[in-house]
């Protein structure tokens, strides 16, 4: 029924604004293509070289692989934390719920640079600081929020006469979880997991506090790279990162759709 | 008693399952920012030190030293200033999210979030490249002739331009989930009471919407004041905010004291934004 | 821009003499209608939800567009309010044509389905919002809001805002708000569709009352037929973007020009039949028709104009008759509804209820007969 055409001023505006919010991401993909030493855009000539140098760059490869492995552990683990967590405070309806559904999703509430700082001075007298489980403990902090409150929504959204009716013919609650529950709120795993991922391997604010010369991710080197040059070398690695990122959300879209997974 | 048995059992079984998550949140997040707190009352030792005795020393150096008190008078204003241009680059775009249906939107709304899932060195970088002086635009206008007799980048025109694009996406879905409460018959109605479309948007649509475009303005001034990897960057370590001196403080001069005493101030700004938030809510009621 | 835009009409008019302005019926265009639809369409892609639609309703009445969900009521009305643009033909008011004039221009009042109150305005702002856009001084706009409350029985609720009214107070407020700029037409999307029956039938005769009183013509969309046919002085059946018949209540009752018309106003039974000429056989029987006919017809009559008799009474020159068994019979306090099987097919007939009056046993033989002026006949379709 709706048709009011937007006018061609608005058409125009956005138009641009559109261009200005894609265009930091639109030139790093031909950058990557650079022939140049450093950084020039559009480049005078065109080659592989800096996906040549990025293979052949093993602190980028390493911090690449320490990145993925991190990730991969903060997905699982925050799954495993995170559901339980969720069942108890929708489910069970403990005394107290509200306070602690608060207090598990305060971190999205404050700086990640406080809470970077308020780790690493913890961290440094534990011996936690530049380890990966200290990394992956600090990624927790701020992945379990967005996984708690995804599956908090998933386990609302379904009712709890389905559990019930399962009871009622017979099912353990242990197999009410597993039979009903679990695959009914499968989409909100599938996103609660996929989104710890993408937080986990683009972190860089905490990490930066946490890191040390024997644990490092990859969007960290890419700042420290960053601050003293700014060749294409992280063209080609924003391009894998990219591709990587891509690579998530079409599997996400593929198993449960895009607009259901990251824009509620 | 059965059912006090099972009660207690309840409870058992929801202290297990909430167990591991208490953990990681009191250990790594509440201890930590309450240790911070206390942290800024403590003196700074060589090293990375902190002594045990209670002091007012971190304050009275910060309110006395001039260099801080432009970094937070510095951090608010260009905080203020990227909000309104976020907000100013954001609604037109939501406007038109608004207005549009079924997979254009998708697609539109697609390109909206796909920033968010790009990592903010990323596209910071991106906008190295744009913005360099051998970047897209300057290189792009000296091909016709034009030479900006002013850098773009690694100053505080950088920064503000960075930070209002990576911004833009939080403000734009804080603006749409504004404009889902709106009736489009609202619209409607006052058109046909006589309000050309100009009328009916500042009497109907953007009081409306008014909501929306604070929680908007509240996310996008709180995420840059805290922000540190673009200022970072895109300000070639020259412009001086906040939340780049904590980091310093913290990793550099090893101060933590100092740093944890910025932080509260960063967390200050923080709980003021948020009040003027729940009053403009209420003014608007 | 501000002399051009309501023409003949001084803005300092009240709603008193708006009524007598109305009643006087000057510069009657040649059309025929005070608002004249000529062939007007609307194209989506791949479907047409309005296809060229002629209507002309005269000053003063209130007109029905009445039809199924999908019939391209509410685009017709949305196209009248200039909401939703035309792909073809002309809307006119007075002989002006308001085709390609925008909304805010166009000085109709609408009056939403969902009321479309502005939520941040209290009663009196919403009200006055019109008025204020016309630029009207103060003394004035509260004046006329003041009258126009009045007149909606809604004093004393002026400072609310429409969150704290019910649902039959935030449609007096619409039509207060729509009202209150004395619109040269007056527009109404199905705007009882939300209240309870009780409240409906309130608001119906406040609605009608209000609108002959002013005398302001006005168009009325609506779903339900029992709406149209006691509020409206004319009717027009839509269906599939076509109009099917124009007319009065009684008209469409009595005479509807189709079949689709008079399943849908009205409940109908139906019977195939083969027509010659006045007579029509249905099995060994012959009905008597109202006019000639040949072929194929389906012949339709009235649930609550049938009388059940005894199986072979006898047949008298106005009635038609045909058997059937009664199948189940309900009992609804002041009529009794009965399911007969005539001919393989289940009909319908209502009869009132009386003191004496006893249930027909279901297995029962019975006569059903007819008026032979309360037969409708139509061409079978194919």
């Amino acid at each position: 029924m709706e048709e009011r055409k937007p006018s061609w001023l608005l058409k125009v505006t956005v138009t641009v604004l559109f261009v200005f919010l894609l265009v930091p991401v639109l030139v790093i993909v031909p950058l990557s293509f650079s022939g140049e030493n450093t950084l020039r855009f559009p480049p005078d000539s065109w080659s592989f070289r800096w996906y040549g140098e990025l293979w052949s760059n093993d602190r980028m490869w390493g911090a690449f692989r320490t990145s993925l492995v991190i990730g991969a552990v903060v997905t699982v683990l925050t799954i495993l934390i995170a559901l339980p967590a969720a069942y108890v405070i929708v489910r069970l309806k403990v005394r107290g719920s509200e306070l602690l559904y608060n207090l598990f999703t305060a971190p999205l509430l404050l700086p990640t640079i406080v809470i970077g700082l308020a780790i690493l001075i913890i961290f440094a007298s534990v011996g936690l600081l530049g380890t990966r489980l200290g990394i992956a403990l600090g990624h927790l902090v701020l992945t379990l929020p967005y996984a708690l409150r995804i599956l908090a929504t998933a386990l609302n959204a379904l009712a709890v006469t389905v559990e019930e009716a399962a009871a009622s013919l017979g099912a353990k609650p242990l197999t009410v979880f597993r039979r009903i529950t679990l695959p009914l709120i499968a989409p909100g795993l599938v996103s609660a997991g996929a989104l710890s991922f993408l937080v986990s391997f683009d972190e860089v604010v905490v990490t930066l506090f946490l890191a040390g010369p024997e644990a490092t991710t990859l969007p960290v080197e890419m700042f420290r790279h960053l601050e003293s040059r700014s060749d294409p070398l992280i063209a080609a690695i924003s391009v894998l990162l990219i591709s990587l990122t891509l690579a998530v959300v079409l599997i996400v879209h593929r198993s449960i759709g895009f607009s259901t997974s990251f824009t509620r | 008693m059965a059912q006090q048995g099972d009660e207690t059992r309840r409870n058992g079984l929801a202290i297990a399952l909430l167990l591991p998550i208490v953990l990681v949140n009191v250990g790594v997040f509440l201890y930590p920012v309450l240790n911070l707190l206390s942290t800024s009352f403590k003196e700074a030792l060589p090293g990375g030190g902190i002594g045990t005795e209670f002091t007012w020393a971190n304050w009275s150096t910060l309110v006395q030293d001039r260099f801080y008190m432009e970094a937070l008078l510095r951090s608010v204003l260009m905080s203020l200033l990227i909000t309104f241009l976020t907000l100013l680059c954001s609604y037109p775009i939501a406007l038109y999210l608004h207005r549009s249906s079924g997979q254009w939107r998708t697609f539109l709304l697609v390109l909206v979030v796909s920033p968010l899932l790009t990592s903010a060195v990323v596209r910071t970088y991106g906008w190295v490249a744009v913005l360099a002086d051998t970047g897209l635009i300057k290189n792009g206008l000296e091909q016709i002739g034009i030479t900006l007799p002013f850098r773009l980048v690694y100053n505080m025109t950088g920064v503000v331009i960075g930070l209002t694009e990576i911004l833009m996406p939080y403000m734009i879905l804080a603006l749409l989930a504004g404009f889902g409460r709106l009736d489009p018959r609202c619209e409607e109605a006052a058109l046909t009471l006589g309000a050309r479309p100009i009328q009916a948007f500042w009497r109907v649509v953007l009081p409306l919407t008014a909501p929306g475009i604070a929680l908007g303005c509240l996310l996008c001034f709180v995420l840059a004041v805290s922000s540190f990897i673009t200022p970072r960057i895109l300000g070639g370590g020259r412009v001086f905010l906040l939340a780049t001196e904590i980091y310093d403080q913290a990793i550099v001069t090893l101060n933590w004291p100092a740093a944890g005493t910025l932080s509260i101030l960063v967390l200050v700004v923080f709980g003021l934004s948020l009040i003027l938030y729940t009053r403009a809510l209420r003014a608007f009621d | 821009m501000a002399p051009t835009r309501h023409p003949a009409k001084p803005l300092n008019m009240t709603l008193a003499e708006a009524d007598m302005r109305h009643g006087t019926g000057q510069e009657e265009p040649a059309a025929g209608g005070f608002l004249s639809l000529q062939g007007l369409g609307k194209r989506y892609q791949g479907f047409t939800a309005v296809h060229h639609l002629y209507l002309d309703v005269p000053r003063g009445e209130l007109v029905a567009l009445l039809g199924p969900s999908g019939c391209g009521k509410t685009t017709t009305l949305r196209m009248i309010a200039g909401l939703t643009p035309v792909s073809g033909g002309r809307v006119l008011v007075g002989g002006r044509d308001m085709t390609s004039e925008p909304p805010y221009r166009r000085d109709m009042g609408l009056v939403f389905q969902s009321y479309a109150l502005f939520p941040h305005m209290t009663v009196e702002r919403n009200v006055a919002f019109g008025l204020e856009m016309r630029r009207i001084g103060r003394a004035e706009v509260a004046e006329r809001v003041k009258e126009a409350v009045a007149m909606v029985r809604l004093q004393g609720l002026e400072k609310r805002r429409p969150r704290e009214l019910s649902g039959g107070q935030q449609q007096r407020v619409a039509l207060a708000r729509a009202l209150v700029i004395q619109p040269s037409i007056l527009l109404f999307d199905e705007p009882l569709s939300n209240l309870d029956a009780k409240l409906r039938d309130e608001m119906r005769t406040e609605i009608r009352d209000i609108q002959q009183r002013l005398g302001i013509t006005a168009v009325f969309v609506t779903h339900d037929q029992a709406e149209a046919l006691a509020m409206c002085d004319k009717v027009a059946v839509m269906n599939a973007g076509r109009l099917e018949q124009l007319g009065t209540p009684t008209e469409l009752y009595e005479r509807p020009a189709n079949p689709f018309v008079a399943s849908f106003v009205g409940r109908i039974n139906r019977l195939p039949a083969m027509a010659m000429g006045t007579k029509a056989k249905v099995g060994e029987r012959e009905l008597r028709l109202t006019q000639p006919m040949e072929g194929n017809i389906e012949v339709m009559v009235r649930p609550h104009r049938i009388q059940l008799e005894p199986a072979g009474s006898a047949a008298t020159e106005s009635t038609n008759r045909v058997q059937g068994e009664i199948r189940r019979t309900t009992y609804v306090g002041d009529l009794i509804q009965y399911v007969v099987h005539v001919d393989g097919l289940n009909w319908s007939v209502e009869q009132p209820t009386s003191a004496s009056a006893t249930l027909s046993p279901i297995g029962a033989k019975v006569d059903l007969s007819w008026r032979v002026e309360d037969t409708l006949a139509f061409k079978s379709a194919g």
